[in-house]
């Protein structure tokens, strides 16, 4: 059940329909902000934006990166986890064969960064730790479509070695 | 006839029949990897176990007959331990690389590991490495890593295709399916055995990396390349044809499909007849088909030939000669289609034509007699008009001079070739994948045609080409008609 | 007419028009922008800069002032020419003629000291309303037509009820004169009480600042124009047309500001020093400072009312200016007469 709260309304009596004390009231609270950001400033939010950045929050994701594997190559197997859990579709892969243990890596990896939504969720799908979205490097808009589509080489230019291996220590 | 219980359900079979294939009937799910409805029985799984009356260990239902009395159950907790290590012994040297994996999403192995054993490894040595893309034969490509041996494949080739390629080699552990040395599988049917293989050993190197099972949908739709008419699904993503995979149909083509009717869907990705066009310049399908609807009824008076495919559904060859006799009583049909092939004893037929047989009957019920396809040749220069559907015809040089001498030619086709070269309209059609509508194959089986794709630009069905010529006429076609022709 | 008469009177011109309230005016843009902006935890402009010197934004109305002058003067299409260049001139001149009779110091200190004084005011500022509807018609749109239409008729409702308001000040002062009323408002009530407008009619100064806003067209009834969010009489202008008129409303502002000074507020008047304004020297200053002062109180004031209150809608508007306003200013006459003749 929905709880409902009835907000009692105050009877309009003479008084507040005068208007005169209520809008002293109200002349209370602009002349105060007035006076105390004119004084103080101490209620200013405002950042001043280009000289003063706010610093991002540790947990922000900005860009994908696709991540390296020791001999350089990507970590990718294209297996499509990625473009799957993706609830934008933003992610499109066209899988290549390779003559190492491997044996399959992306040909094509693209992030439509217009569609995408930065939920994670590729990050998470991911059995390879290939994809991250961690670079914190923000998704700068594009003067074209085709502009915001960020390809293989693009991300892994963001990306790093990663060791992991696929189920962790354990054996 | 003997009557057992499944699970306290009782069933009553004939003599000789399986308790799997009971349990089946029933509804009742027993897990399997080698046994398969169309295959002959080899029991060396172990996956199927199920407890009865009549023994103390349990036994294989894919192998124990039914008998009279029979008490089967298939979840006691025995069972259910058995399921659990027969798994875990077909997973010890898995790679588990359902990732690389194509088969992954559609994997019996998979399905069956979260169902009936899910849990870690306990394998604490190296995983034993067998060979992994290993190319068996044009279409198919072997990863012994993933093989659980379970010799489906090896059954599709000596009882299916009747050619035993595949043998399986060494024994245990080290046990894996291979050529024999200096052949290759290359019989007509070798995908088949990717189709059986439960898990991803044996994958087409058509379909391989294209894309993720799961990310298609499915078309039940029916093959085109012979008057047998197979049954077919149709894998569909971002409206593309990814494979075409057999689907059961025991009138038809059982559990199996030809190699050459399942990549035929390339034929239709390159080639195509792109935009309406008029004595070769590109225009819009209105204007195309209104100058037909003004040059028609001109044309009727001197004479209308009208050449068929049978490649065209039963709605298409409805809508297509009701709507030209109504604007030329007098046209004649004949009926083309492409040259008889070859043929073998497993499903292949000689006539490479999906619907003679049904375009056949339309014609009887709308009592037109097709004349033969020389004679409309014959005829060409005193013709008003000839059109001609399809651009598969046996006799294509000879229909595309005939186009050439007549004053009104028109071709409707999915792909280019000498006709549409030689027509002065030529208007782009759907592709089997592209179309709804019937087929009868050879044997008198009435099956149903889907759209898996969606028709791009300005291609259009027969019987929509047809209706839209029809209302330009201004004798539109009763409602079922339109509604049958499906416009995109 | 002497020489020194002309030059004396175009130096009261100059000084008092053009150096105090046109600039007072331009200033306001900025007031306004930056009150709106620290009323709600904002810095607001700041970024204007000459030679990196900001002055907290100050050089904005010299870039808004640029700005205008070079952009686009855009004519729309089936607009009559003439007088959609002539209404921001109607709506600008008589908002500075009034300033002609208000008194900004003593003595001689008031550039027309005119015996009809406050008529003069009422009749030179309902001038105004020909701006208003001359701009919504000359722009051929219907959307300016409409706001045209909205202006005029609340500016006819409440030119009333401001008329009848100060009928209260005249009784009490027995004159229209400006100068007087200011002289007048140096007397002391019981001997303490200086004898200012507001003392006196407390009542009708409410109601003349309320009246007046709304003649103002400013926030809480700025229908008419609506900055973004209705359309108004001037959404056709741009440029400098669109500057003269936005000069004029924050014009206005200052013109409200002396009127309610000179009649509420004593004017020049510094309570309880030289009532009569024959002392002269710094005294005089002092008191041209003061009402220079009050001048700035009473343009603060009207600011902070506006970011304060939100808009009223039409039919409140005008329920306000026929409903309430006008039988309270005749109340208020009535009251005043009754009083007036019992003291008398």
């Amino acid at each position: 059940m929905v709880k409902v709260k009835v907000v009692e309304r105050p009877p309009a009596d003479l008084v507040v329909q005068s208007w005169l004390p209520e809008l002293w009231k109200g002349m209370k609270v602009t002349g105060r902000h007035f006076f105390v950001n004119l004084l103080t400033q101490k209620g200013i939010v405002t950042s001043q934006y280009p000289e003063v950045k706010r610093v991002y929050p540790p947990r922000t994701r900005g860009k994908h990166r696709l991540m390296r594997r020791e001999d350089g190559s990507v970590r990718c197997v294209a297996c499509f986890m990625c473009s799957t859990a993706c609830p934008a579709d933003c992610i499109r892969i066209v899988a290549g064969q390779r003559d190492d243990e491997n044996e399959k890596f992306p040909v094509v990896f693209e992030v439509d960064f217009i569609k995408c939504v930065f939920c994670g969720m590729c990050e998470e799908a991911c059995p390879c730790d290939a994809i991250r979205l961690d670079s914190g490097v923000h998704r700068a808009p594009a003067y074209t479509r085709k502009d915001e589509l960020n390809g293989k080489e693009d991300l892994l230019s963001l990306g790093s070695l990663s060791v992991a291996r696929q189920g962790g220590d354990l054996k | 006839m003997p009557t057992l219980t499944i699970d306290g359900r009782e069933i009553t079979v004939e003599p000789g029949t399986r308790i799997i294939e009971a349990a089946d009937r029933l509804g009742i799910d027993i897990p399997r990897f080698c046994y398969h409805p169309g295959l002959p029985v080899a029991g060396n799984c172990r996956m199927c176990l199920v407890d009865t009356n009549r023994s103390p260990k349990p036994v294989a239902s894919c192998w124990d007959p039914c008998q009279e009395g029979h008490v089967v159950t298939t979840n006691s907790p025995r069972i259910l331990e058995a399921r659990r290590s027969v798994l875990e012994y077909i997973l010890l040297n898995h790679p588990v690389d359902c990732p690389i994996c194509d088969q992954a999403g559609e994997c019996e192995l998979q399905d069956l590991y979260f169902a009936h054993d899910h849990q870690a490894s306990r394998h604490p040595f190296h995983k034993h490495h067998k060979d992994k893309a290993r190319v068996l034969g044009p279409q198919i490509v072997y990863d012994a890593e993933r093989c659980i041996n379970c010799t489906r494949c090896i059954r599709v080739c000596e009882e299916v295709a009747k050619a035993p390629q595949l043998v399986q080699v060494q024994r245990g552990e080290r046990a894996y399916i291979d050529v024999f040395p200096g052949t290759q599988l290359d019989h007509p049917y070798s995908m088949c055995t990717a189709d059986v293989c439960p898990v991803g050993a044996l994958t087409t190197r058509d379909f391989r990396f294209k894309c993720r099972a799961w990310l298609t949908h499915g078309i039940q739709t029916v093959c085109g390349e012979c008057s047998r008419g197979c049954g077919i699904r149709a894998d569909v993503y971002r409206n593309e044809v990814q494979r075409l995979v057999p689907r059961h149909n025991p009138d038809v083509n059982q559990y199996w499909a030809c190699d050459h009717g399942r990549l035929a869907y390339h034929r239709f990705e390159t080639g195509r007849v792109a935009a309406v066009r008029i004595g070769g310049a590109t225009t819009d399908y209105a204007k195309g088909v209104r100058e037909v609807a003004e040059a028609l009824p001109g044309a009727a008076l001197r004479g209308v030939a009208v050449v068929l495919t049978p490649w065209m559904t039963d709605e298409d060859a409805w809508a297509v000669v009701t709507a030209i006799r109504s604007v030329a009583p007098g046209a004649t049909f004949a009926v083309g289609g492409a040259a008889p092939g070859a043929a073998d004893e497993v499903l292949v037929l000689a006539d490479k034509n999906p619907n003679r047989n049904g375009l056949a009957r339309v014609l009887a019920d709308l009592a037109v007699t097709p004349v033969a396809l020389d004679e409309i040749v014959a005829q060409a220069p005193a013709l008003g008009a000839l059109i001609v559907f399809g651009a598969e015809h046996a006799k294509a040089e000879a229909l595309a001079g005939a186009l050439a001498r007549v004053p009104l030619s028109i071709v409707l086709a999915a792909l280019e070739g000498p006709l549409t070269a030689a027509a002065r309209f030529v208007f782009p059609s759907t592709s089997p994948y592209e179309t709804d509508g019937t087929w009868v194959n050879e044997q008198g089986v009435v099956q149903r045609v889907r759209r898996a794709v969606q028709p791009a630009g300005d291609v259009r069905d027969f019987a929509v080409w047809a209706s839209d010529l029809a209302d330009r006429l201004g004798q539109p076609l009763p409602a079922p008609a339109r509604a049958s022709g499906g416009n995109p | 007419m002497t020489l020194t008469f002309v030059l004396l009177t175009l130096a009261k011109i100059v000084g008092f028009i053009l150096v105090f309230c046109v600039i007072l005016a331009a200033i306001l843009t900025w007031v306004e922008r930056k009150m709106s902006s620290i009323i709600q935890d904002r810095i607001g402009p700041n970024r204007a800069e000459i030679l990196g010197i900001r002055a907290f934004g100050l050089f904005h109305p010299i870039a808004d002032m640029i700005k205008s002058f070079t952009k686009e003067d855009f004519v729309p299409a089936g607009a009559n020419r003439i007088m959609f260049f002539l209404a921001p001139a109607f709506a600008l001149i008589p908002t500075l003629v009034v300033f002609a009779v208000v008194p900004f110091g003593p003595g001689d200190l008031v550039i027309a000291n005119l015996d009809s004084g406050m008529l003069f005011v009422f009749a030179i500022m309902g001038f105004g309303i020909y701006g208003v509807t001359l701009g919504g018609w000359a722009s051929a749109s219907n959307f300016a037509m409409l706001g045209a239409l909205r202006g005029a008729a609340q500016m006819v409702s409440y030119e009333v009820s401001m008329g009848l308001n100060v009928v209260g000040i005249f009784a009490v002062f027995g004159t229209v004169s400006l100068t007087q009323i200011v002289g007048a408002q140096g007397h002391l009530l019981w001997g303490w009480l200086p004898m200012w407008g507001i003392v006196v009619q407390p009542l009708g100064f409410v109601l003349f600042l309320v009246a007046a806003m709304a003649e103002n067209k400013r926030a809480p009834f700025d229908l008419p124009e609506g900055e973004s969010e209705i359309i108004g009489y001037f959404v056709e202008y741009s440029a400098m047309g669109f500057a003269t008129f936005m000069l004029s409303e924050f014009i206005e502002i200052v013109v409200i500001a002396c009127i309610a000074a000179t009649l509420f507020f004593g004017g020049w008047q510094i309570p309880w020093l030289d009532p009569t304004g024959t002392a002269g020297g710094w005294i005089t200053v002092a008191q041209v400072a003061f009402f220079a002062f009050k001048v700035l109180f009473l343009c603060w004031f009207q600011m902070l009312i506006r970011w304060t209150v939100p808009r009223f809608r039409y039919d409140q508007v005008m329920s306000l200016g026929w409903k309430v306003l006008l039988p309270l200013s005749l109340a208020n006459i009535l009251v005043t007469a009754v009083v007036l003749a019992l003291v008398a």
